[in-house]
């Protein structure tokens, strides 16, 4: 029986349901120290004066870091900016300026204080309007000077760090000729990851090597952020990853490790151990980038729309993790799922004074898909026109090409979606109801799966089970524990359970590029089917002679290999495992897989770093809300998902995703307010940050389509980021509908939703 | 150093202890029970939640010397040989992803039942309006509660 398809329980769920779990913060090592990070408190200065050496003396204390420990270096993932400690400068408040181990946190803690850190501080770039005036002072007056370690070319100017440009037929004749043009402002906040496990790192120095234990999403980026800080070869830096207590790409870039391995040196080798507090996460972990947008359309005495210009203004923070590639994805989303004509967008990441930003399920495409859906239902409501049948009379159709020249071929789908999503939900229905203050909003996308490739090593152990090997992490989604296990019991004819996963180590697995993207279910399953393959293929050949048959005639089964057809015991896996143990040599086996290239034009912009959507799925959503006029707050009362995935190997997972990603939409949409005041992070603290409770969520409807791609494991395609993309938009759009008035920021807080109704009565 | 005298799990734990050690600390530090995780240390995660006399409470604001001579209970005390119903439900619903607030979750569904048998879906997510889970989105924890309190009732029938 197969078992894609089937909910199968991720293979570690008993260890954590029974609190064994060993999380990377419950890791420990005999002799060790515990560590902590001085930061700067102001957003922008020259540090006169650093001296440590009171902190030195104090009790416990083994090791004190600051710049001048480490090489004078700049470090990046794809544009070197970053140093490891503020050297002379300070761009941001929470920089790190210098590090204590010590015996106990007490101590490392007391000796912090006795650091003495004066800061003569300078004019701060606080935010993006300031960034983009001509008058700002420069955050990297040296960018210059800053190189990527790839080679790319972002197209850099002064505070900005990355840019594209592209235009495409005629935009300006467009608007000039022109019956209705329609413009737009919007802006979004910057969202904490908040996964429950803060950021932590025990760090060795040993035999000349760092070894460093963290909980991650994409170790093989700490090994290399490690030897680019401190100027070794990648290979004499060894991550070993423990269990991850959620990423949603907060855990994508390099956290405390790197500070942990070097107080570790300095200490002569005893292990250290840093965790972060929740305010140093959340104020230093990379949240998602708050950004401004404009967007306008021209459109035709017909009401369609001819022309489309987008000004993305996206904050990086001080420094660049991969936050470079974004301008990029705006190319790819400004069209939205529409044919919008002829497209100017310009996209630019701006250095400012504050935290740096980074990586959060959906990257650039949750505030890109808010501005083009909220702008949608403007130009709907500008036209007097329904804003389900004007969105369906522009929707992509298969064979329609996304702004960078990527042809679309199965974007028929999307039609399918909006059929399925009326099925669940009809327009008319909804959209009918006459109560006050309700409202509902709809919204489509096209979304991405990661597709870089990956290798996989599987091993068959002597009991008949079997051992996968990979640099490849599950984060809590499933997609290893799930996907890629049954991936890999279905080759062999086992049971999920007897597919035995461990935690990547750089030393032991081959490079993988980590959780990311909805990725590891297609491209590491595909890896792993691959690599499974080989080991049916090496199982047959030797039961082939146990058996006297032919390899083409036998079957794998409930971990046994018979002649298909026989009803006969035929042998056991672990009887062919021992025969080759002691003949031929122990079965393993190794598979890759690397999606095709998609073909695009390269000629349709300037700074495109990221070029394209490869296996793209299509999504539509809907929500329905209801706002209390008295208090301003909103309530989901109603929210669909249809949600195309390729193949579900696991539908409990798909669920699972698809609810948990929503929910981050809802949180992000109403509740995570994360503020800069003066390049101050103001929520600092779960209380005051705002994640959605139990009470705040609905139970999300979801309606899968299941149209599988012809490779890829099963037809599989990335399930768990598109969940987000879309839900400011909607909720969005549903408050709008419920109150008569556009309310054009994220988050939409209740005195937001209390100014938008005193306007809309005045 | 303070010398305190819990009952943790059914086994009488004699620690000392600093003064300004919370209950986390005595538990994951000094008892090296590290199931009860340790999330915010502000008392709004929940990840911490473990029973103090029957109750649920944030073990991370709470002063180990006020758990002087009473009952604790954590996620290692409810796994036995056998997953309980709540466990047990939970697993088969999907309901763990990362797995961090998982022991928390669990701790305070037990004493849901406990005290409200056959809960609502409303009281279930009342209820968990203390742990916060990032992953799941609560639904599948809320399907697995209500399973186990289904099971519960078939015990009693």
């Amino acid at each position: 029986m197969s078992v894609i398809g089937s909910s199968s329980i991720r293979t570690d769920s008993n260890a954590r349901i029974r609190g064994e779990e060993c999380y990377a913060i419950d890791y420990c090592e005999p002799g060790m120290l515990h560590g902590a990070i001085l930061r700067s408190p102001v957003a922008a200065g020259s540090i006169t004066r650093l001296d440590v050496a009171a902190a030195r003396r104090m009790p416990g204390v083994r090791a004190v870091a600051t710049a001048s420990d480490a090489p004078e270096v700049l470090a990046g993932w794809v544009l070197l900016d970053t140093p490891l400690f503020a050297r002379g400068q300070v761009r941001y408040a929470g920089e790190p300026v210098a590090a204590v181990a010590a015996d106990t946190i007490e101590q490392a803690r007391a000796a912090l204080d006795a650091i003495v850190l004066e800061i003569a501080v300078t004019p701060a770039v606080v935010d993006l309007r300031t960034a983009r005036s001509s008058g700002s002072p420069l955050v990297h007056p040296d960018w210059r000077t800053y190189l990527s370690p790839a080679g790319l070319d972002f197209q850099r100017d002064g505070n900005i760090a990355s840019q594209l440009l592209s235009v495409q037929g005629d935009v300006d004749g467009a608007f000039a000729g022109a019956s209705l043009v329609v413009a737009d402002e919007f802006e979004s906040g910057r969202q904490y990851q908040g996964y429950l496990e803060p950021k932590s790192a025990v760090g060795i120095w040993r035999d000349g090597r760092y070894q460093v234990h963290t909980g991650h999403q994409y170790p093989f980026n700490v090994r290399d952020r490690i030897a680019q800080f401190l100027q070794v070869s990648p290979s004499s830096v060894r991550v070993i990853c423990h269990a991850a207590g959620g990423g949603f790409g907060g855990r994508l870039d390099y956290g405390l490790e790197p500070y942990a391995v070097l107080l570790s040196r300095l200490a002569q080798g005893r292990p250290v151990k840093i965790v972060n507090s929740r305010t140093e996460d959340i104020e230093t972990s990379g949240s998602r980038d708050n950004s401004l947008i404009t967007i306008r359309s021209a459109l035709d005495a017909a009401g369609n729309i001819v022309a489309r210009e987008l000004l993305v203004d996206l904050d990086n923070g001080a420094y660049t993790g991969e936050m470079a590639l974004m301008p990029s994805v705006s190319l790819l989303i400004a069209a939205g799922a529409y044919r919008v004509g002829a497209a100017r967008v310009t996209c630019r990441l701006l250095y400012t004074n504050t935290p740096p930003t980074g990586a959060f399920r959906g990257v650039s495409g949750v505030a890109m898909y808010t501005a083009v859906e909220r702008h949608m239902d403007h130009i709907a409501s500008e036209l007097g026109e329904d804003r389900r049948g004007f969105r369906l009379r522009h929707l992509f159709r298969s064979g329609d090409a996304l702004l960078n020249g990527q042809v679309l071929d199965d974007a028929d789908i999307l039609r399918a979606g909006f059929e399925a999503m009326e099925k669940t939900a009809p327009w008319a229905a909804v959209s009918g109801r006459t109560k006050p203050y309700r409202g509902i909003g709809i919204a489509a996308a096209v979304w991405i799966t990661n597709a870089t490739p990956a290798s996989v090593t599987i091993k068959l152990n002597e009991d008949g089970t079997v051992g996968v090997l990979t640099g490849a992490s599950d984060i809590g989604t499933g997609a290893f524990t799930m996907g890629v296990t049954q991936i890999v019991a279905e080759v062999l004819g086992i049971r999920p359970e007897d597919v035995r996963l461990s935690q990547p180590d750089t030393d032991v697995a081959s490079y993988d590029i980590g959780s990311q993207g909805s990725r590891t279910t297609r491209m590491v399953g595909g890896a792993a089917q691959n690599a499974a393959l080989e080991v049916r293929s090496r199982i047959l050949h030797t039961a082939g002679q146990l058996l006297q048959a032919q390899p083409e005639e036998l079957e794998l089964v409930g971990g046994r290999v018979r002649k298909a057809g026989d009803t006969g015991p035929g042998i056991a896996l672990s009887d062919v495992a021992l025969a080759n143990t002691w003949g031929d040599g122990p079965i393993i086996g190794t598979g890759r897989y690397a999606d095709k290239p998609v073909a695009y034009n390269p000629e349709c912009a300037k700074g495109l770093v990221f070029s394209t959507f490869p296996t793209p799925t299509y999504h539509v959503h809907l929500a329905e809300v209801e706002v209390d006029p008295v208090t301003g707050n909103v309530r989901v009362v109603r929210y669909v998902v249809v949600q195309e995935v390729g193949r579900m190997i696991n539908p409990a997972g798909v669920v699972g995703q698809i609810q948990g990603g929503v929910s981050q939409g809802i949180g992000f949409t109403l509740y995570e307010s994360l503020r800069l005041e003066q390049g101050q992070v103001v929520e600092k603290t779960l209380e005051a940050y705002r994640l959605p409770l139990a009470l705040d969520l609905p139970d999300v409807e979801i309606v899968i389509m299941e149209h599988p791609s012809a490779d890829g494991p099963h037809g599989a395609k990335g399930v768990a980021e598109p969940p987000i993309v879309l839900v400011p938009a909607v909720i969005g759009n549903a408050i709008a509908d419920a109150i008569g008035k556009a309310i054009n920021k994220t988050p939409i807080t209740p005195e937001d939703v209390l100014a938008a109704l005193r306007e809309a009565q005045a | 150093m303070i010398e305190l005298k819990l009952t943790v799990n059914g086994r009488e734990e004699r620690v000392s202890i600093e003064p300004a050690e919370t209950l986390l600390d005595v538990l994951r530090n000094r008892l090296h029970l590290t199931g009860t995780k340790d999330g915010c240390r502000e008392g709004e995660c929940g990840a911490c939640t473990v029973l103090l006399d029957g109750k649920p409470i944030d073990a991370c604001i709470y002063a180990a010397q006020a758990a002087n001579g009473r009952r604790i209970e954590t996620i290692e005390g409810l796994s036995g040989e056998q997953l309980g119903s709540v466990q047990r439900r939970i697993v088969e619903a999907s309901g763990v992803q990362c797995g961090y607030c998982t022991p928390g979750i669990v701790m305070t569904l037990t004493a849901l039942l406990r005290e409200h048998p056959r809960p609502d879906r409303q009281l279930v997510r009342a209820a968990l309006s203390g742990n916060l889970c990032r992953c799941t989105g609560y639904t599948q924890i809320v399907d697995a509660a209500l399973a186990a309190a289904g099971d519960e009732a078939r015990v009693e029938s």
